[in-house]
C-alpha cells in the first residue's frame, strides 16, 4: 500500500526525462504499486457471501417442509451443493492469488497497469490520449471504502483502462493529476 | 472565382444557407422518402412474423381474397399516409450556425447541432430524388451512429452549399487551435471557392470491370440476399421446378438408391457449381449495386468517395483522421493480383453492419497492387506497404494454438472414434487436424511486424493475406502480455490500441516488444500531435 505522502509530490517525484532515441523510458523497468489489499478481502467476502447464499437457497428448497421436490432433483442435491462449491473455492483461490498481482503505475506522461494471473498484461495508457475519467463505486466498493478509476480514450469501451481497488482518495487523487494534466486540460 | 464579400461560400448562384428564424418544411419528394423509410422499416419488423403467416395460411391460396386485398390497400394506406404525417411534423432551420431539427410523429425529437461539431456530411441521391435534383444530407457528429442527423430533402444546391459551409466554419473554429495561421486563412479562402468540383483531385476510378472483379473475389452476395430475403421460399420452389423441367428429380436423387455414387457424386458437383456460379453472379450484381460508378477524390485535405447504381451515396473523411491503412488480399485477389484497400477513421464498436457504407471505413475496391501502394503512399507518404523485412513471430505460437485450443478436441474425436469402431470419425479428426495445423503454420509464416521511423507495419493472414500500416504517434493505448511460459522462452504479445480497433502480434522477442512499446509511447507523449 502507498501511503498518501507518497502519492502527493508524485508530479515531481517521477520523471520521463532522459529523452534520446536510444534511452527511451523504459517500460519493463517501471516501479508499479499494488492497489489496496481490502480489494481481495472485498472479493473474497463476495464470493464466500455469494456460494453462501446459493447453497442456502438450493439446502432450503431441498429440505423446506411445505412441498416434496422430484426424486431425481432430491438425488441430485449433493452435486450441486458439491459443483457450486467447487466453483465457490475455484472463483476464490482464483482472486486469492490474481488481485494481489494488480499493480499500477503513475508517471509524468501516462499511466501503467499490471494484472493478470497466467497471462499477465501491462498496458499503457498516455495521458495525452485521454478523453475522460471516472471514478466509480458499486456498494461492496463503497463498504470497503475503495474506488475503480475508469480512464476512457478514443480506442473504445473494450479497451477501457481500469484500475479497481484504489483507495478513493488515491482514485481521486490520480483523477485529478489526468485532469491537471496540460495535454488534458488543454483542450 | 467570385468576389468575396462574405464568408458565406457563393455559388455560381449564390445559395444562401442560413434560412433564418423561420423554420421550413422539406420538399414535398421528402413524403416519398419517409414512406419509403416507413415502408422499411415495417417490413423489417414483419420478416420475423413471415414464417408465422406462412403456416397459419397458404399465401398463394388466399392473395385473391376480398380480406388479403383490404390488408393490403390497408397497409399501403397507412404507410403513405404516415409517410405523409411523418413530412408534415419535420422541420428544420438552419441559424445561428445551428442546425435545428424537430422530427417525429409520436416521440418528438429536437436535435440542435453546432455547424463545427459536425465531423462527416454525406450526401445521398436515393434514385426517386435524382431526377428532380433533391439530396438527402446526412451530418455526422464525432458521437455514434445514432447521433447522426438527416435534412430530408433539399435541392442538391443547397446540399452542397451546406457542406461547404459546414468544412468552411470547421476549418474557421479549430483556426485559434491550429499553429498554422498562415494555411488556415488560405484554406478559408479556397473552401469559399465557387464549387469545388474543379479543385477536387480524382484518384481513383473503378470502371465496370473492376467492380465485376471485386464482386467475383468478395462475396458480396449479402447485399443482394439481405433485400431479397422475403422471396427465399418462391426462388427455391421456382429453382425446384426449372430443375424438374430439366429432368433432375432433387427428391428422387436422395430418397432413392437407385442410381451410382458416381452419378450422384456428379450430380452434386453439377448442382454445387450452379450455386457457386449463382452465388458469385448475385456477389457481382451486389458489388455493382454498391461501387458503380466509384470515384475516390481528394479536395483540400479530405477524401471523398461516391458510388452507388441506385442510389449514389458520397462519404468524405479528413485525412488527418485516417488512423491506419489495410491492404486485404484474399487468395482470389492473389492470383488475380487485386488488392481491397481500406481507410480506417475511429470506429465506433458496435456497428459492423454497414461495413461497405461506414464514414468508417473508405473502401477503395479491388485496385491493382500499383495502384494500392499509390493510394497508400497519397494518404501516407513514404510508406511502404510491401516492404520484405518483418520480425516474424516465434513458432511458438503454433505449438501454443495445437496445445491449447485443438489437442483435446482432436484426443476426444480420435477416442470416441476409435471405442465406437467409427474409422471415418478417425479420418475426419485426423483431417481436420492436419489442416488446423497447416492453416496456423500459414498464420505464423505470414504474421510479422516492422517499423521504419515514420510507421509502424503488420503482416498477416493465412491464405490471403493483409498489410496493415499506421502512424505510431496516433496510438491509444498499448499493451503487452505475457503468459508464464512465454516469459521463460522471453516472448510477448503486444497489442497496440488505435482508435480504429486494436492491432496484436503474439510470440514476439520480449526485448524486441518492449523497444517497439517504448518506441511507440515516446512517439505519442513527445509529439503530443493529435490523433484526429
Amino acid at each position: 500500500m502507498v501511503s498518501e505522502t507518497q502519492m502527493q509530490p508524485q508530479e515531481e517525484m517521477f520523471s520521463n526525462e532522459q529523452i534520446t532515441q536510444h534511452d527511451l523510458p523504459q517500460l519493463e523497468g517501471l516501479s508499479l504499486e499494488p492497489i489496496s489489499l481490502k480489494y481481495r478481502t472485498m472479493n473474497l467476502f463476495f464470493v464466500g457471501v455469494f456460494a453462501t447464499i446459493l447453497i442456502t437457497i438450493v439446502s432450503a428448497l431441498r429440505f423446506n417442509p411445505f412441498f416434496d421436490l422430484p426424486e431425481d432433483l432430491a438425488y441430485a442435491y449433493p452435486f450441486i451443493v458439491a459443483v457450486i462449491g467447487f466453483l465457490g473455492t475455484l472463483w476464490f483461490t482464483y482472486h486469492w492469488f490474481a488481485d494481489t498481482k494488480i499493480k499500477y503505475a503513475v508517471r509524468e506522461q501516462d499511466i501503467s497497469k499490471q494484472s493478470g494471473l497466467i497471462f499477465r498484461g501491462l498496458s499503457c495508457q498516455p495521458i495525452l490520449r485521454v478523453q475522460h475519467v471516472e471514478v466509480k463505486r458499486g456498494p461492496l466498493d463503497r463498504w470497503a471504502g475503495l474506488a475503480k478509476l475508469q480512464v476512457f480514450s478514443a480506442g473504445g469501451e473494450m479497451h477501457t483502462f481500469e484500475i479497481p481497488g484504489l483507495p478513493l482518495e488515491h482514485a481521486e487523487q490520480i483523477r485529478q493529476f489526468i485532469l491537471d494534466h496540460k495535454d488534458v486540460s488543454a483542450r | 472565382m467570385t468576389d468575396q464579400t462574405t464568408p458565406i461560400p457563393h455559388e455560381a448562384e449564390p445559395v444562401k444557407v442560413e434560412t433564418g428564424d423561420d423554420w421550413r418544411r422539406l420538399s414535398p419528394i421528402a413524403i416519398v422518402y419517409f414512406t419509403v423509410r416507413n415502408i422499411i422499416n415495417t417490413a423489417q419488423g414483419l420478416v420475423y412474423a413471415i414464417p408465422a403467416i406462412a403456416v397459419s395460411f397458404n399465401a398463394f391460396d388466399s392473395f385473391n381474397s376480398p380480406e388479403a386485398h383490404i390488408g393490403i390497400a390497408a397497409i399501403i394506406l397507412l404507410t403513405t399516409s404516415s409517410g405523409i404525417i411523418s413530412f408534415f411534423m419535420y422541420k428544420f432551420r438552419v441559424h445561428n450556425q445551428h442546425v435545428e431539427i424537430h422530427t417525429g410523429v409520436f416521440q418528438r425529437r429536437y436535435t440542435n447541432l453546432p455547424l463545427w461539431r459536425i465531423q462527416n456530411v454525406k450526401i445521398e441521391l436515393p434514385f426517386y430524388y435524382r431526377p428532380f435534383g433533391y439530396a438527402l444530407v446526412v451530418l455526422d457528429t464525432a458521437g455514434s451512429g445514432k447521433e447522426e442527423a438527416k435534412i430530408v430533402a433539399v435541392p442538391l444546391d443547397y446540399a452542397h452549399a451546406l457542406r461547404k459551409r459546414v468544412l468552411f466554419e470547421k476549418a474557421h473554429h479549430n483556426e485559434p487551435l491550429e499553429s498554422a495561421t498562415a494555411q488556415s486563412s488560405q484554406h478559408g479562402e479556397s473552401v469559399s471557392d465557387s464549387q469545388d468540383v474543379a479543385a477536387e483531385e480524382v484518384l481513383n476510378t473503378r470502371s465496370v470491370g473492376d467492380i465485376v472483379i471485386h464482386g467475383i473475389t468478395n462475396n458480396r452476395v449479402w447485399i443482394i440476399l439481405g433485400a431479397a430475403a422475403p422471396f427465399y421460399d418462391d426462388v427455391f420452389g421456382y429453382v425446384s421446378e426449372w430443375l424438374a423441367d430439366k429432368g433432375l428429380q432433387l427428391n428422387q436423387l436422395v430418397g432413392e438408391q437407385a442410381i451410382a455414387w458416381w452419378q450422384f457424386s456428379l450430380y452434386a458437383f453439377v448442382v454445387l457449381m450452379m450455386v457457386m456460379a449463382a452465388m458469385a453472379l448475385l456477389s457481382v450484381g451486389g458489388a455493382l449495386f454498391t461501387f458503380y460508378g466509384y470515384t475516390l477524390s481528394r479536395a483540400e485535405d479530405r477524401y471523398i468517395r461516391r458510388s452507388g447504381l441506385l442510389n449514389k451515396l458520397e462519404v468524405s473523411m479528413r485525412a488527418s483522421r485516417i488512423q491506419m491503412i489495410t491492404a486485404k488480399q484474399d487468395w482470389l485477389d492473389k492470383i488475380l493480383k487485386r488488392v481491397n484497400l481500406y481507410f480506417e477513421q475511429n470506429s465506433t464498436a458496435s456497428q459492423q453492419v454497414q461495413e461497405l457504407m461506414s464514414p468508417n471505413k473508405l473502401i477503395v475496391p479491388s485496385v491493382t497492387e500499383s495502384e494500392a501502394l499509390a493510394l497508400s503512399q497519397e494518404v501516407m507518404p513514404g510508406c511502404d506497404l510491401h516492404r520484405q523485412h518483418y520480425q516474424m513471430i516465434s513458432k511458438r505460437f503454433i505449438l501454443h494454438w495445437i496445445a491449447v485450443a485443438w489437442t483435446v478436441p482432436f484426443l476426444f474425436a480420435v477416442t470416441v472414434g476409435l471405442l465406437s469402431d467409427h474409422t471415418d470419425i478417425v479420418l475426419l479428426a485426423i483431417g481436420g487436424f492436419t489442416s488446423i495445423c497447416l492453416l496456423l503454420t500459414l498464420r505464423w509464416w505470414r504474421w510479422g511486424i516492422a517499423f521504419d521511423e515514420r510507421y509502424i507495419y503488420v503482416r498477416r493472414g493465412r491464405i490471403g493475406v493483409d498489410y496493415l500500416c499506421f502512424e505510431p504517434y496516433k496510438v491509444q493505448q498499448v499493451i503487452v502480455k505475457q503468459s508464464i511460459f512465454m516469459k521463460r522462452r522471453g516472448l510477448a504479445t503486444l497489442k497496440v490500441v488505435l482508435a480504429s480497433g486494436a492491432v496484436t502480434v503474439p510470440f514476439l522477442p520480449e526485448a524486441y516488444v518492449h523497444h517497439l512499446a517504448n518506441t511507440v509511447l515516446h512517439d505519442v507523449e513527445s509529439t503530443r500531435r493529435s490523433w484526429m
